[in-house]
């Protein structure tokens, strides 16, 4: 990209006139996740009537005074080449897990392990969440994290938060992370 | 300082109302469109046309910058001066920010496939000068009957999800009969030999939806026994599988047919529940259906669900839809040819538009409800936006 590009991207950003900070998140993990569920919890609609995802949702939420823009892509198979389209100017990526899907952690470690090392990504913060907690079979936060390695990660801050998207249960915690974490050092 | 930011304001405004930038601004969105529409979720060809677009507004503001000499902190400088937060030209900038904001970019897209479709259809009008009186009183027929259909599929869809299916349709049923009970026994056992046609019940969503010509036999048979209440619901059946009009009892109810139909909803409900606990190869090929199911309804430009339509319906849309797009195709030929002589023609798109088309009562008809489609698109994009 250019330096004109650049500048005229700038110049963009100023014309939208906003004087509230914007972060943008990106939301992925494999399908069936609970990516979009998730994503209508946060906005506080129903989450009775999700169907999977074919393409992409954006929803825009307030918090701390921050405007959130929530990109949540389709996690089938065929759509994850599409991913490294949207991780430009990200500012955090949030990587949702089905916890009771054993027979895929690791299809799921090799997704979260090739997102890391893409350079749009590179330093930004990632929060895991360990979702579907409700069900019994679910593997709690700690197993997960341990089987992604998620301790190896140096270059980055991270955190994994178990929770579930269904019941709204852990997701706020999820949330006070990143205000706590990433909204106020950007500030 | 001020006064120089104002001027270069100035400019860009001005530029962003000029030929340069409008038309292929404007071709661009007209050539593009036509995938966008209102729905929550976007598909993934919106990014790549977002892209498309970036490039394109980049290219000409900086084509522009370069020959009128100005350059980016001028910009930067001009773009944060009061005069260009101002509301008149905030309005004037949006194509601009549709480059950065992409919510705003669909916004823009959704609304010119809206514009584009209503233009056609005013063509098509004019052309074939269709009576408006004759129009409201199709529109209002059409709307009320889908009105009641829309509420009875509402319920129907609401109920199979709890699982109550088999008991709400005998209820439905029964309801419909006038609370004959004669006639209610001999529609359960139409339901009833629906279900063991199902190998198991309430197993899957997309063998049901397989099962439907099974299900015109059972009432068929059913029909033998009792041929007052097995008419009707072969003729629900037969509204389902796409025969409308074969069955000759389906005339002793005028008017309930459509209600009636969506008595098949129940068999078709779970298509859209997915239940979780379905095994995956199966929860795949019902995620096949549906993505079929709504690339067509997309096609079709209807906002509502598609399998909350009957096959009938279903496939009457799909030609009012395919046959609006040929005339958007001319209309979109017409726009560009006019763009290009945009300095001598003055004529308006009617009198370009070819008058060669003799229409019979049927294409009257049919431009009728192809009118009502699209106002229907219209009321609800508003609405929503």
């Amino acid at each position: 990209m250019g330096e004109v590009q650049k500048g005229l991207f700038s110049v963009i950003q100023k014309l939208k006139g906003s004087t509230e900070q914007e972060l943008r998140i990106v939301l992925l993990g494999l399908d069936n996740a609970g990516k979009t569920t998730l994503l209508k919890k946060l906005a506080s609609e129903d989450v009775n009537t999700i169907t999977p995802t074919q393409g992409f949702n954006i929803k825009s939420v307030a918090s701390n005074g921050m405007k959130l823009n929530v990109w949540d892509i389709g996690g089938q198979r065929k759509i994850r080449p599409f991913w490294k389209k949207y991780l430009e100017n990200t500012d955090l990526l949030i990587y949702v897990i089905d916890s009771a899907d054993k027979k895929r952690f690791e299809e799921t470690g090799q997704e979260l392990s090739e997102l890391i090392e893409e350079e749009n990504l590179k330093g930004v913060p990632v929060l895991i969440f360990a979702n579907k907690q409700d069900l019994v079979s679910a593997a709690p936060a700690s197993e997960i994290a341990e089987g992604l390695n998620l301790h190896t990660y140096r270059d980055r801050e991270w955190q994994i938060q178990a929770c579930s998207a269904l019941s709204g249960e852990g997701v706020q915690d999820g949330m006070n992370w990143i205000c706590n974490n990433i909204v106020n050092k950007k500030k | 300082m001020a006064e120089d930011s104002d001027w270069v304001v100035e400019s860009i405004a001005e530029y962003l109302g000029s030929p340069a930038w409008v038309v292929p601004l404007t071709d661009f969105m007209e050539n593009k469109c036509t995938v966008f529409d209102d729905e929550d979720e976007n598909k993934l060809t919106y990014t790549e046309i977002h892209q498309q677009y970036k490039e394109l507004v980049e290219k000409l503001l900086e084509n522009y910058m370069q020959e009128v000499g100005i350059n980016e902190e001028q910009l930067l400088e001009a773009c944060t001066s009061p005069l260009a937060k101002s509301k008149a030209l905030q309005n004037v900038f949006q194509p601009v920010l549709a480059t950065e904001d992409f919510e705003v970019f669909k916004s823009l897209m959704v609304q010119k496939n809206v514009e584009l479709q209503l233009q056609a259809l005013r063509v098509i009008q004019e052309r074939n000068g269709t009576l408006p009186e004759c129009l409201t009183d199709g529109a209002d027929m059409i709307s009320e009957l889908e009105q009641q259909e829309l509420r009875i599929l509402k319920e129907v869809l609401k109920r199979s999800k709890e699982e109550y299916e088999q008991d709400m349709a005998r209820r439905q049923l029964s309801e419909d009969e006038g609370g004959s009970t004669s006639n209610s026994s001999t529609e359960r056992m139409a339901f009833d030999s629906t279900e063991r046609q199902d190998t198991v019940p309430g197993q899957a969503s997309e063998k049901r939806a397989e099962s439907t010509p099974s299900v015109c036999n059972a009432s068929r048979m059913a029909e033998e026994k009792n041929i007052k209440s097995a008419g009707k619901a072969g003729d629900n059946m037969k509204h389902g599988t796409n025969k409308v009009g074969t069955q000759p009892t389906a005339k002793l109810l005028p008017g309930r047919s459509g209600a009636d139909a969506k008595l098949l909803a129940p068999v078709r409900a779970p298509v859209r529940g997915s239940e979780p606990a379905a095994d995956p190869r199966e929860k795949s090929s019902t995620e096949a259906a549906e993505a079929w199911l709504e690339e067509a309804r997309r096609e079709a430009g209807i906002s509502r669900p598609f399998t909350e339509l009957s096959a009938a319906q279903q496939e009457q849309l799909q030609q009012r839809a395919h046959y609006l797009r040929q005339q958007r195709d001319r209309l979109l030929a017409m726009k560009r040819e006019q763009r290009d002589k945009l300095s001598t023609s003055e004529e308006s798109p009617v009198a370009l538009a070819p008058r060669t088309v003799e229409i019979s009562e049927e294409e009257k008809r049919q431009l009728q409800k192809r009118k009502h489609l699209a106002e229907k698109l219209k009321e609800e994009v508003i609405k929503k936006s």
